[in-house]
């Protein structure tokens, strides 16, 4: 009964400024990209209803903006994520060197129940630029770390093309929602006013 | 109480206006109305004592968003597009027709959570007057008032992120001014409540409510649902509250006819002193067996209630389990037991109440710590079901309620000949009159020197008497209207920055408001606006003094089992 609820995942996503976080996001919920680049500044949100397993649930997309002067935000943004996305750019070298600060600084400050098993997925975007050519990542290297760091799920895709986005975010929610934990009964405790002053005990009393 | 009135007066220098302590630096906009909060200028504080926090507007902000139809929020600086703010018309707020009272009022409502396929696009939510959502400190939606919580999830996202931002800043956000709205937030960690308002309303009344909203949600749940939040911050609180849109729509509701939202008093229904007697002394025989609170009810007006030891009940509690009560269609139809905080009497914890209707209006609630009691208590309810009907509290009950309490028309003059009880005032009346034709049959407006109505509440007692509505204040409408002008009176009396005030008289289009506050009661009094000035404060002394000549017929008095 209580699966057939309505769920809503919150999902961030994380990577450096410019690797196309919002264009991914755009892509996903719009059907649209725009060549021109846009800074995030702080962060947008966007919501898209998926029907999914059965399910109908929500997912509350949180684009954070890639800039270091909105980093301490963190811990604010990131708390109670449903999964976390690190993106890249395939034709930056930096840009993929980062992804292991981005995961650490994620793990640190959403500090989830369960570390060592929180869904992430990780995005290799732009690789329709120049055809290719431009490209520095390869796909071996890049899957190597999704390997070394608990078999991170890894996609390639291009915003621009839509290539790989639909996939990328169904892996997303399937990861999310693998990570539900377990309905827990709400049982909450009962006044006990036999002594003096209020004690929360749950056993009740004659007073 | 002391009996020597003392007597309102005023000198030439009148407080007309006394507060207006506005905030005079306000958010340029929120952007596009509501769907995409931006941050463009400052935030400042409400309360002047947290003076070295000021925020420095952000405004290297030049992006503006990628545009799309789809719900986008986004948080940050960006270039503000005004304008749209002034083209939301107010519009809402239709009141009926008809010269219908207080309780007829509430039966036009449609309860229950409406507009639920709205969302932020939506034309129709933006134009709502009033919102209130509930969300967690994770951004993600827990209630709204209007719209579906789901669909709401980007603008959730966004209050959060507002919170968050202001808290980065080692500061804390209460409210955002963008021209006509305000944004009020009350942080109730890990719960975040937030009002976006156009009504008016001061910054003070707004808070109360919010607190009254996250009241509501405690007495449901307790305030151990923090801790599934500790647990798992990821937490999904909504199923917990499933069930509830009533309790809460009936809740947003009472904020615009409600005097006990701002008053934070509680209001008895008029009774006999005997008979309230009858009904306390029973409630204080089965205080006496193990039950903690013991209250009679007749809907939002208490008949007559008890605490155990040095048990104390708050007015706000009582409030809140009232509408919870009056609003759970479920607890009408049996007896029910049912846990229940009381989030003023101990937050963190339930009690176990047993409810039961006597009648369609008339309702026993006895609150126990003791989760196996139900059978004592349904013998409690027989006994006292038994003495209410022998001693016929029940059916004066009913009586009192289609007659009514005090009206304006009926205000004695002094040294009066007239009796001193009120409900014999209201005897000589055909009982069977429709309130509507009653009006109609009173030549002149109102009371005496265009009195409208009043309101009178009891400092010592923690106990308000309003007077019954009656002409020319009879529609919805017009009853919100004088409502939300004695809100805005009780705000600025009790403003923390230039009150507490002793008297104000306000003259406006609509009325002439005077207020008087005194050590042991405040007298909020509604004029007509062409009133004397002279002359209405002797009404109003008048009315005081009529107050204190029925108020053993009207208050819960000292001298009944329950004292504070």
């Amino acid at each position: 009964m209580a699966s057939r609820r309505r769920m809503l995942l919150k999902v961030i996503i994380l990577g450096d400024s410019g690797v196309g976080k919002t264009s991914l996001m755009n892509q996903y919920v719009n059907r649209k990209f725009s060549n021109q680049y846009k800074a995030t500044i702080g962060a947008d949100f966007l919501t898209k209803e998926v029907q999914f397993q059965d399910r109908l649930f929500t997912m509350q997309i949180w684009d954070t903006a890639g800039q270091e002067r909105f980093q301490s935000l963190g811990v604010a943004f990131y708390r109670g994520a449903d999964c976390c996305v690190l993106v890249y750019d395939v034709n930056v070298m930096k840009s993929f060197e980062s992804l292991g600060n981005w995961r650490e600084e994620f793990l640190i400050q959403a500090s989830p129940s369960d570390p060592e098993n929180f869904p992430f997925v990780v995005l290799g975007n732009k690789v329709d630029v120049d055809g290719g050519n431009g490209r520095v990542v390869s796909k071996k290297k890049a899957k190597a770390w999704c390997a070394s760091k608990g078999n991170i799920p890894y996609y390639e895709t291009s915003a621009k093309e839509g290539t790989n986005v639909e996939a990328a975010f169904q892996c997303i929610a399937t990861n999310a929602l693998k990570n539900e934990p377990e309905e827990e009964t709400y049982f909450p405790e009962t006044i006990d006013v036999t002594g003096e002053g209020r004690q929360h005990r749950s056993s009740g009393c004659e007073c | 109480m002391s009996s020597d009135s003392s007597c309102l007066s005023f000198s030439d220098e009148e407080v007309q206006n006394p507060n207006i302590h506005s905030i005079d630096h306000s958010l340029d906009a929120i952007e596009d109305q509501l769907s995409s909060i931006a941050f463009n200028s400052s935030i400042d504080e409400e309360t002047p004592s947290v003076a070295n926090n000021h925020h420095e507007p952000v405004t290297n902000g030049s992006n503006n968003e990628i545009q799309t139809e789809m719900r986008r929020n986004s948080f940050g600086e960006s270039n503000n597009n005004a304008s749209v703010a002034d083209d939301i018309q107010e519009h809402r707020n239709n009141s009926s027709s008809g010269g219908e009272l207080l309780d007829s009022v509430q039966s036009q409502r449609v309860p229950g959570k409406r507009h639920i396929h709205e969302d932020d696009a939506s034309m129709s939510w933006r134009e709502r007057k009033k919102h209130f959502f509930v969300l967690s400190n994770s951004g993600k939606p827990i209630l709204s008032r209007y719209g579906d919580e789901h669909k709401l999830a980007g603008f959730s996202a966004t209050l959060q992120a507002i919170v968050s931002f202001v808290e980065d800043g080692g500061d804390h956000i209460k409210l955002v001014r963008a021209r006509k709205h305000q944004v009020v937030f009350l942080v109730k960690k890990p719960i975040y409540l937030v009002c976006i308002s156009c009504t008016e309303e001061p910054y003070e009344s707004l808070r109360g409510q919010l607190e009254l909203l996250y009241g509501q949600i405690i007495l449901i749940l307790t305030k151990s649902v923090n801790k599934c939040f500790e647990k798992n911050s990821k937490f999904d609180m909504t199923p917990l509250l499933g069930g509830t849109d009533l309790v809460l729509s009936s809740l947003f509701h009472s904020f615009s006819w409600n005097p006990a939202t701002f008053l934070h008093a509680y209001t008895c229904l008029p009774l006999p002193y005997a008979t309230r007697q009858i009904a306390g002394a029973v409630l204080q025989d089965v205080a006496e067996s193990g039950v903690l609170f013991a209250m009679l009810m007749c809907k939002y007006k208490v008949v007559s209630l008890v605490g155990a030891q040095k048990a104390v009940l708050h007015p706000d509690d009582i409030l809140l389990l009232a509408n919870f009560v009056m609003s759970s269609e479920s607890l009408r139809t049996s007896e029910s037991f049912s846990p229940i905080c009381l989030p003023r009497y101990n937050p963190m914890a339930f009690l176990l109440a047993y409810i039961y209707y006597f009648d369609n209006d008339t309702y026993l609630v006895l609150l126990t710590s003791s989760s196996d009691s139900f059978f004592h208590l349904k013998d409690c309810r027989i006994l006292i079901e038994k003495v209410l009907a022998k001693s016929n509290v029940l059916s004066e009950v009913q009586r009192s309620l289609s007659e009514g309490g005090m009206r304006v028309e009926n205000l004695p003059s002094y040294p009066s000949t007239r009796s001193e009880s009120l409900l014999h005032l209201n005897e000589s009346r055909p009982a069977t009159v429709p309130q509507d034709r009653l009006h109609e049959s009173v030549s002149s407006i109102g009371g005496p020197a265009g009195l409208w109505h009043f309101i009178y509440r009891n400092m010592s007692l923690d106990q308000y008497v309003s007077s019954e509505f009656s002409s020319p204040i009879t529609t919805h409408r017009q009853q919100k209207r004088l409502y939300r002008a004695y809100q805005k009176l009780y705000a600025s009396m009790h403003d923390q920055g230039t009150g507490p005030h002793k008297t104000q008289f306000k003259k406006d289009d609509d009325y002439v408001l005077l207020c008087w506050v005194t050590q042991d009661f405040e007298l909020y009094a509604a004029f007509d606006p062409l009133a004397n000035k002279g002359l209405a404060i002797r009404i109003c002394n008048r009315v005081c003094q009529w107050v204190k000549d029925v108020e053993n017929e009207i208050f819960l008095v000292a001298g009944t089992p329950f004292t504070w």
